[in-house]
């Protein structure tokens, strides 16, 4: 049978290992990064432990700044160490990894349903109207990016590089856009005495409108981590399909957003 | 040993190794928790406190560590980073470092979670969390959202790599329908995870900004619902049961299968059936853990049968269970002892779980020890009976020694008494009207004897679990070589040295046209 075949390769393997004992040994990759990116995870943890229930904000400072510095190192240690080593198996982890972060809106939109249909008074005191424009803007704005983002990955593949970098940096403007759109609206808001601690549905609002901005905002990351490469010309079009399909879920969300938050 | 190389090891198999020592660790640290509330309540009165917050605190920890820092990881960190590349013929997981990130964010978590016992306020709010209490006790409720999110961070990177994995690291000729039992539990396990643990992490998040930034999801007072949470928590914590159910009854078929020399009964059924069955139902079910928080009848009727149509998934993999035992050549070895434990104590928490579902008979034992008995037996002792299978199952593969089969099944039979007399007085004396969570019951003095009893089962299992742990130190220390396959067993990790090498095999394995991992020759 097949693995017994394997089998006696593998002792042959084995028996040759135990010649140079020393060889075998280096062969066990490492990487310090995940290591360290973990443990400045931990310090962010502990600095809002520090902050916000203990009071000690000069603890909370130094957490913050043992943090932040090892997972900005981590990331970047990571991203030089993995770099052009894909084995191209992104695009499918984004999938499932999108599957997780839908789940995450899915429990915000379902928890405000549940509220709002549980409740005897809606909107809570404290309301105001919202905006009725700027939304739709938004949301103009928003597609079009996707849709630009779509034409770039288009013309990538047909091997227009020019015509590609012209729609990829288009898109990043229109994110931009997108994003200073919503700072605008939020600090209107909030002008008027609308933020998130003022009742159920401005907690709501801000939660799910900042989470999704979120979202935008780590998007944009992306197209700015891959515009380097974008702008010498070797971009790998895995990188594009995942970054694009990302761009394209938050997208998605966002006609929930509208939809749910500011027009029911 | 280089030290360096196990710390920052990208290796599936020496991760899951790190994932074995950290949650066998967070067991011992839950278990003198559970064992510190046996002897509390073994008299009325304060026994070793006079603090009831002290008691929530063990509480507290006991359970959150014992699920998000125990099971969980033990499951889907341990037997998964060991077996799964194993078992598919693949030389390591698709994405070494993220696994990495995973194991070091557990360690993490784990961390965090033990701070309680070092921190000033610590947290209160037992491994549920609800509110308002979470939101205005001056227990530290942060570090539970914390725990609860770099955990759930951590298994969802090891979902997204595991269900990579084996869609594109499969060797040639291991197709959908040759995957061991526990690779597709585990599939369905990581599927759950990355739908459900995201809620959960959205839920606890919910909490603490509550508490500490001022918003109000919960808070009545201005538009906020209590209820909200518990929907929330309970969407995962029900489907979190299924998450440690899967992978531990997947090691127990790979357990049985190979100690019974027997090809699974029934694979197809206990695959598309079993497994998928349970995946699409566990979303639909989570609502019978709110039966007394109210709701609309319709809601509770629905609930009652959309719980009692999960038993048939959970049936058939029970059926597959038997099925590959009967007419099998067993041998009573001790991962087969465990195995069959498991199919003792889940049949009887299976059935003292269907007066549970039924809201009618459900609310008279509601809140009382016949619930905490049950969840105890099917899920708590079952499940870790199953890993303690699965670690002897395994000893020989990761150590490339053999443990003591005399320790070994000592050991389980002092746990297996032990587990039978706490767990049984506990459903026996909640039906019987003793509430759970109780610190303390001078109204209830007519069972004291039953409290002092379950404090002694819970010193004896005690002893069976150390001396189960020892075995496994003294083995991997001083065993005698297990040769590279001990078990006869056709099933692809069996089939590279023990140890594996890193890249676990020299050249990539492939398999023959009539190869199947329960293929067991009959001699």
């Amino acid at each position: 049978m097949a693995h017994d075949a394997h089998h006696a390769q593998a002792q042959q393997d084995h028996a040759g290992h135990a010649d140079h004992a020393g060889h075998a040994h280096a062969h066990w990759d490492t990487s310090v990064w995940p290591f360290v990116i973990s443990f400045g995870i931990l310090f962010l943890a502990l600095a809002f432990s520090f902050k916000f229930v203990y009071h000690n904000g000069f603890a909370a400072i130094l957490s913050l700044g043992l943090g932040i510095p090892m997972i900005l190192a981590g990331v970047a240690g990571w991203t030089s160490e993995a770099m052009g080593k894909g084995d191209g198996f992104s695009y499918s982890a984004m999938g499932w990894f999108i599957l997780a972060e839908a789940m995450i809106f899915v429990s915000f939109f379902v928890g405000y349903w549940y509220t709002r249909l549980h409740a005897d008074v809606w909107p809570p005191a404290g309301t105001i109207t919202l905006p009725r424009v700027m939304p739709i803007v938004m949301t103009f704005v928003l597609v079009a990016s996707s849709l630009t983002i779509h034409y770039a990955e288009h013309l990538l593949h047909l091997g227009n590089k020019a015509g590609f970098r012209f729609w990829y940096m288009l898109t990043i403007v229109l994110g931009a856009t997108f994003l200073g759109m919503s700072v605008y609206e939020w600090s209107h808001l909030m002008h008027e005495g609308f933020t998130i601690s003022t009742n159920a549905f401005s907690t709501i609002f801000f939660s799910v409108t900042g989470l999704h901005g979120s979202h935008v905002v780590v998007g944009l990351v992306i197209f700015l981590a891959g515009l380097p490469s974008v702008l010498r010309s070797d971009v790998d079009e895995g990188f594009m399909r995942t970054a694009g399909l990302y761009w394209h879920f938050v997208d998605i969300i966002w006609f929930f957003v509208v939809s749910q938050i500011y027009y029911w | 040993m280089n030290l360096k190389e196990w710390i920052f090891t990208t290796d599936h198999k020496r991760v899951g190794v790190l994932y074995l020592i950290g949650s066998m660790a967070a067991f011992a640290v839950a278990g003198i928790m559970a064992m510190l509330m046996r002897i509390e309540l073994s008299t009325i009165g304060p026994t070793i406190t006079a603090n009831p917050t002290q008691y929530n605190v063990w509480l507290y920890t006991h359970g959150a560590v014992m699920i998000l820092g125990f099971q969980i990881p033990a499951l889907t960190g341990f037997f998964a980073n060991y077996c799964i590349p194993l078992m598919i013929g693949a030389k390591d997981v698709a994405f070494p470092r993220v696994n990495a990130l995973s194991v070091w964010l557990f360690y993490v978590g784990v961390i965090l979670a033990l701070l309680t016992f070092f921190v000033p306020d610590p947290p209160d709010i037992m491994w549920t969390g609800y509110p308002p209490y979470s939101t205005i006790t001056t227990g530290n409720t942060a570090l539970y959202t914390f725990t609860v999110l770099i955990l759930g961070f951590a298994s969802i990177i090891g979902g997204v790599n595991f269900l990579t994995t084996v869609a594109y690291m499969r060797a040639p000729g291991v197709t959908l329908n040759k995957l061991n039992i526990f690779v597709w539990c585990t599939l369905g396990a990581f599927v759950l995870q990355l739908v459900f643990v995201p809620v959960l992490g959205t839920a606890v998040t919910l909490i603490s900004m509550d508490k500490y930034l001022g918003t109000h999801f919960f808070d009545p007072a201005n538009g906020g619902d209590v209820l909200t949470y518990q929907n929330l928590f309970w969407f995962y914590s029900h489907p979190a049961v299924y998450v440690i159910f899967l992978p531990f009854i997947g090691v127990v078929y790979e357990v049985i299968a190979a100690h019974g020399k027997n090809m699974v009964f029934n694979y197809k059924m206990v695959v598309y059936g079993g497994v998928g069955g349970i995946v699409a139902l566990s979303g639909v079910v989570w609502v019978h853990h709110l039966y007394v928080s109210g709701m609309a009848d319709w809601l509770r009727i629905g609930q009652m049968i959309t719980t009692l149509m999960i038993s048939i998934p959970v049936g058939l993999m029970m059926i597959g269970l038997i099925g590959t035992l009967y007419r099998s050549s067993i041998a009573f070895t001790t991962p087969m002892l465990y195995a069959l434990g498991v199919v003792f104590l889940f049949l009887i928490g299976g059935l003292t779980g269907i007066p549970l579902a039924l809201p009618a008979l459900t609310i008279g034992v509601s809140d009382t020890y016949y619930v905490v008995g049950h969840f105890h037996y099917v899920m708590a002792v079952a499940g870790t009976f199953a890993i303690f299978a699965g670690v002897y199952h395994w000893f020989p593969k990761v150590t490339g020694k053999m443990y003591s089969e005399f320790w070994g099944k000592l050991g389980f039979w002092i746990t297996f008494v032990g587990v039978n007399i706490v767990f049984w007085i506990m459903m026996d004396i909640g039906v019987k009207g003793m509430p759970r969570r109780y610190y303390d019951y001078p109204h209830f003095p007519q069972f004291e004897a039953a409290h002092q009893w379950m404090t002694v089962g819970a010193a004896i299992l005690g002893v069976g679990f150390f001396i189960a742990v020892l075995n496994w130190i003294m083995g991997a220390k001083n065993g005698k070589p297990a040769g590279d396959n001990p078990w006869g067993s056709p099933s692809l990790e069996w089939s590279t040295v023990s140890p594996p090498p890193h890249g676990n095999w020299p050249t990539p394995p492939s398999v023959a046209e009539d190869w199947h991992p329960y293929g067991f020759r009959k001699d």
